[in-house]
């Protein structure tokens, strides 16, 4: 059996985090989050992988290249223009000649979802879950298993049974597919309203793990849960003096100096300077050449690759981009925060600032709680950072 | 990561599977094995390349084998720690990729029922652990000793005792059975098998295959036979290690950023190069050919810059006949493959010469790596580059040589370390500066197709920027046969102006550093002669486009390191002039990836 995964999209919501890279290449647990799709696949068996690329589809073909390290087989299609999902699956039309399976590639898909479907699959089959937000996804309704009904982003409730969009499909569904490109209706909306219409669906439920990141605040979330199943594999140093509790893993190459605590789950990349006297919490990322000035607090957070953070920096809560730059004294305290974006009000108990790739903040800086700082800012020292900041920004 | 492929049928596996490793070859290796069953068990291991493991090898007789290869990471090759090792009796060989986590306590147990162990792998533990159960059935040996195992694995297992048959077993590592007539394969990954056999099947977890020339037997661990649904592969092996890409060479450029991540990846955290470079010298000479003689002419201002020594660079071709005059210089020898002949000879000569070496090479255990000692080796990890034209290697050995200046700039006290720290901080920024210049590619393809039916390129720059420009003009050379050149732009004056026309097209570094006043005269001069002149600035001068023609404005960095940006967008231009002209862009006309002759 075949799998295509959908990667052409470019994830903006998830601003800053997706300027460089599309939403699936996202580091979640020192991993991109189509990593997670493509093992939980091979874990079934399934290896003959097509991916949908399209935004900086270069990315993600660099990284899985033929997909021999994955121990499967990728093939790549590119969608042009990222019109919407009907109308991405339908660039992979010439691969598919037998009954498939397709996934977005920017959710966490366990192992065991995709083997639920495999086994109870008939006919056209999407796995469906429950969630706590129905209203942001396409909410099914339920007749012994069939789908009767498929409400996207219901604005009345309907029920909290949500698809996940994997589905398993025939060949046939091009044919479905066709007409709709020609009405230009290319959303997974549009398909399945078609199918439901016309033939059964069956809606298989799954209780193995689905996580989706919206926002930039999903992705703490997301990583612990990722870090949950972490095996605390030490590859580096860890010097004599430093404590470390629970599961952690240290990559290739990296140190964990003298006097520094770390209690797991944590996950720190390859090559890494951690110290001395350097405190990471629980469910916390630190990814690759990432340098942690002594006397610093980190927890439950995500600093991403090539980031340095000076001495007595302090985040909570908080992601930080790649590249980033850290003088001494930076603090981002996390707290009670309410979002509003595209009209919509987002409440939250505690969330700290996010930050995007290549900033370069001075010294004695301050982030209020559900700050977004886009990528490339440069920020003087002493300066509050609160609100959002656009790419590029320069804080004086 | 490790490949690995194993043969068991009517012919002699020797060249069977050494072919198959080499299918194995674009991922990369260090070191390499082969155990194969000829009278007795026969095993050959050695560090570095395939290549080398098959120039060391006696014919070997004997229809069944196995064999491995390990691919570069960030370990250390070395001959005791290649596979396949063996068991005391030297009747088990056994290949194994992945950890066996408990294998301190059995290899305790072990010791204490009289093992004999060479090595401190965990691989040898689990040969031994063979060797005790054995009772004249390798599978039922294979069985009991994975219920003894911790970790994950693929095992690959062969006995003198039951000679035509390979066991192996796996556990989150992949696996491949291949069928044959009257022969079987495994391999580690598909394209190990295409030349033999397309009829392939995937091992699963838990799963052992006890695999003879006339049957493939798979069992679970409590040995119940299960049955394997048999795949026909219809790709082209060749289409898919380009992964997407069109071209080796467009797949390799659009490598540099992870290459540029892994070169500098735990050595930019604490500047750790290994090994102190020395004080016994007061200059540095650098010697090369071809793309890496121009990292070494850009090695001259990184490491006049960083590190304030005075530094030589010489063709290695003609070292030789090079003055003796310094004082035994450092005497850094670059070359990707490590066996390019010419630099191999200098390495020699500057030995028998006393000087100081220091090497930058692609490749583990590489001819060079070998002639100035691993410990004076500067590997850059670039992963293996098939197109003929160097991209991500060239970009590689230019990351070396800052850290080799930084390093001595430590070393020497020339900058202080707050300097030093500020460049290793935007170290880790060019990771994604290169990004920025990749995700310009769909600009730079409209500029190539605009300018590839130019009669002439001219490549102009000054400073760090001049070997750059020779570098771009060997790009455009190379793969698209366009006759290109490369100035220093002071030079224009001095004669090529009188090449300037208007059939030609000169691309211009004019990055803000100290030389941009003076490159914009030079701007000046060549409109003059009617020639369209291309730009390559830093994003935001919007002054520059008052000059030239057409613009390409890079990230901006510090300007010493502003060979990387500007060297991806040459290459970048050649790659999609060479398309537009329709080269051969992987394999140009006349030209080898390793030249081994004089």
């Amino acid at each position: 059996m075949k799998a295509v995964i959908l990667a052409a999209g470019k994830g903006t919501r998830l601003d800053p985090f997706t300027v460089s890279q599309p939403k699936v290449m996202i580091d979640v647990a020192n991993r991109p989050i189509l990593e997670y799709v493509v093992e939980s696949l091979v874990k079934n068996a399934i290896r003959d992988i097509v991916m949908v690329v399209g935004y900086k589809k270069e990315k993600i073909m660099s990284h899985f290249e033929d997909g021999g390290d994955f121990d499967a087989h990728i093939e790549y299609v590119t969608q042009g223009k990222q019109l919407g999902t009907a109308h991405a699956l339908y660039a992979a039309k010439d691969l598919m000649d037998e009954e498939f399976i397709m996934l977005p590639g920017d959710n966490i898909i366990d192992p065991t979802t995709i083997a639920d479907l495999l086994e109870k699959k008939k006919g056209v089959s999407i796995v469906i879950t429950e969630s706590e937000h129905p209203s942001k996804y396409g909410v099914v309704e339920l007749s012994k298993g069939v789908i009767k009904e498929y409400v996207e982003k219901p604005v009345e409730e309907v029920g909290n049974l949500i698809s996940t969009a994997i589905c398993s499909f025939q060949p046939s569904i091009f044919d479905t597919l066709g007409p709709l490109m020609d009405e230009g209706k290319y959303d997974f909306t549009d398909l399945i309203q078609t199918v439901v219409a016309k033939e059964t669906v069956q809606g298989i439920f799954t209780s193995g793990m689905w996580a989706d990141a919206v926002y930039p605040w999903d992705l703490l979330k997301v990583n612990s849960l990722a870090l949950n199943r972490i095996t605390g594999e030490k590859a580096g140093t860890v010097e004599r003096g430093a404590t470390i509790n629970g599961p952690v893993s240290v990559g290739e190459g990296s140190v964990i100096k003298s006097g520094s605590y770390i209690a797991g789950p944590v996950v720190i990349g390859k090559g890494c300077e951690i110290g001395p006297n350097v405190t990471i919490n629980p469910s916390t990322s630190i990814g690759h050449n990432v340098r942690i000035a002594p006397f610093s607090l980190v927890e439950h957070s995500v600093v991403m690759s090539d980031t340095g953070l000076g001495p007595h920096s302090y985040l909570s809560n908080s992601v930080i981009g790649p590249g980033c730059q850290f003088s001494s004294r930076f603090t981002a305290s996390s707290g009670p925060t309410i979002f509003i974006l595209e009209g919509e009000q987002h409440e939250l108990a505690s969330v700290g600032t996010f930050i995007g790739e290549d900033s370069v903040i001075d010294s004695g800086v301050v982030a209020e709680p559900g700050s977004i700082i886009g990528a490339s800012s440069r920020v003087q020292s002493q300066a509050v950072l609160s609100g959002k900041l656009p790419n590029k920004s320069i804080v004086i | 990561m490790c490949g690995i492929v194993g043969y068991t049928g009517h012919r002699r596996a020797q060249p069977i599977l050494l072919n198959s490793l080499k299918k194995l070859e674009y991922r990369g290796y260090d070191s390499a094995g082969v155990a194969i069953i000829d009278k007795e068990m026969v095993i050959h291991k050695d560090k570095g390349e395939i290549a080398v493991l098959e120039g060391h090898l006696p014919k070997i007789e004997g229809s069944v084998g196995i064999a491995h290869t390990r691919w570069a990471t960030h370990g250390k090759p070395s001959q005791t720690n290649a596979h396949p090792f063996t068991d005391c009796k030297k009747m088990i060989a056994l290949i194994h990729n992945g950890i066996v986590e408990n294998y301190l306590d059995i290899k305790e147990k072990l010791l204490e029922e009289g093992h004999e162990f060479k090595s401190d792998t965990d691989t040898e533990v689990v040969v031994h652990l063979l060797e005790k159960y054995y009772e004249g059935d390798l599978e039922k040996a294979m069985l009991k000793t994975l219920k003894e195992i911790e970790g994950s694995y693929a095992f690959v297992a062969i006995s003198v005792e039951e000679k035509d048959k390979i066991v192996v077993a796996r556990k989150e590592s992949p696996l491949i059975l291949g069928k044959g007539n009257d022969e079987n394969f495994i391999a580690s990954d598909i394209p190990a098998l295409l030349k033999e056999t397309n009829k392939v099947t995937n091992l699963h977890d838990g799963e052992v295959a006890t695999i003879t020339p006339r049957s493939i037997k798979v069992v679970d661990l409590e040995g119940n036979e299960i049955s394997k649904e048999w795949k026909t592969i219809t790709w082209n092996i060749e289409d898919a290690q380009k992964g997407g890409y069109e071209h080796f060479m467009l797949k390799e450029i659009y490598e540099a950023p992870n290459t540029i991540h892994n070169t500098i990846l735990g050595r930019v955290s604490a500047l750790d190069l290994g090994p102190p470079l020395g004080d016994d010298f007061s200059a540095i000479k650098m010697v090369a050919c071809g793309t890496s003689y121009y990292a070494a002419m850009a090695g001259k201002y990184i490491l006049e810059e960083i590190a304030g020594i005075p530094t030589t660079v010489e063709l290695a071709s003609e070292y030789r006949y090079s003055s003796r005059a310094h004082e035994r210089p450092l005497t850094i020898l670059i070359s990707q493959s490590g066996e390019t002949l010419d630099t191999l000879g200098a390495a020699r000569e500057a030995k028998q010469r006393g000087c100081p070496l220091l090497a930058i090479t692609n490749y583990m255990g590489s001819s060079l790596a070998r002639t100035v000692g691993e410990n004076r080796v500067f590997y850059t990890r670039a992963g293996i580059e098939i197109g003929v034209a160097a991209t991500k290697t060239f970009v590689a050995q230019l990351i070396a040589l800052y850290l080799i200046a930084l390093q001595l700039a430590q070393e020497r006290h020339t900058k202080n370390s707050d300097e030093i720290r500020r460049m290793l901080d935007e170290m880790r920024t060019l990771p994604r500066v290169a990004w920025k210049v990749l995700g310009m590619g769909p600009e730079i393809r409209e500029l190539a197709e605009k300018y590839h039916d130019v009669k002439d390129a001219f490549i102009l720059g000054r400073g760090l920027n001049y070997p750059i420009a020779l570098e771009g003009a060997l790009k455009l050379k190379e793969i698209s046969y366009i006759h290109a050149e490369g100035f220093a732009a002071g030079e224009l004056k001095h004669g090529p102006l009188a090449l300037m026309s208007e059939e030609a097209v000169v691309l211009a570094v004019a990055v803000q550093d100290h030389t941009y006043k003076k490159i914009l005269g030079n701007i000046r001069e060549v409109n003059a002669r009617g020639s369209p002149v291309v730009g390559i600035g830093y994003e935001g001068d919007d002054n520059l486009r008052k000059f030239v023609d057409d613009l390409i404005l890079l990230p901006k960095v510090s300007n010493i390191f502003s060979a990387i940006p500007v060297v991806l967008a040459f290459q970048l231009f050649a790659y999609y002039v060479a398309k537009e002209r329709g080269c051969e862009i992987d394999k140009p006309r006349h030209l080898a990836k390793t030249v081994t002759v004089e």
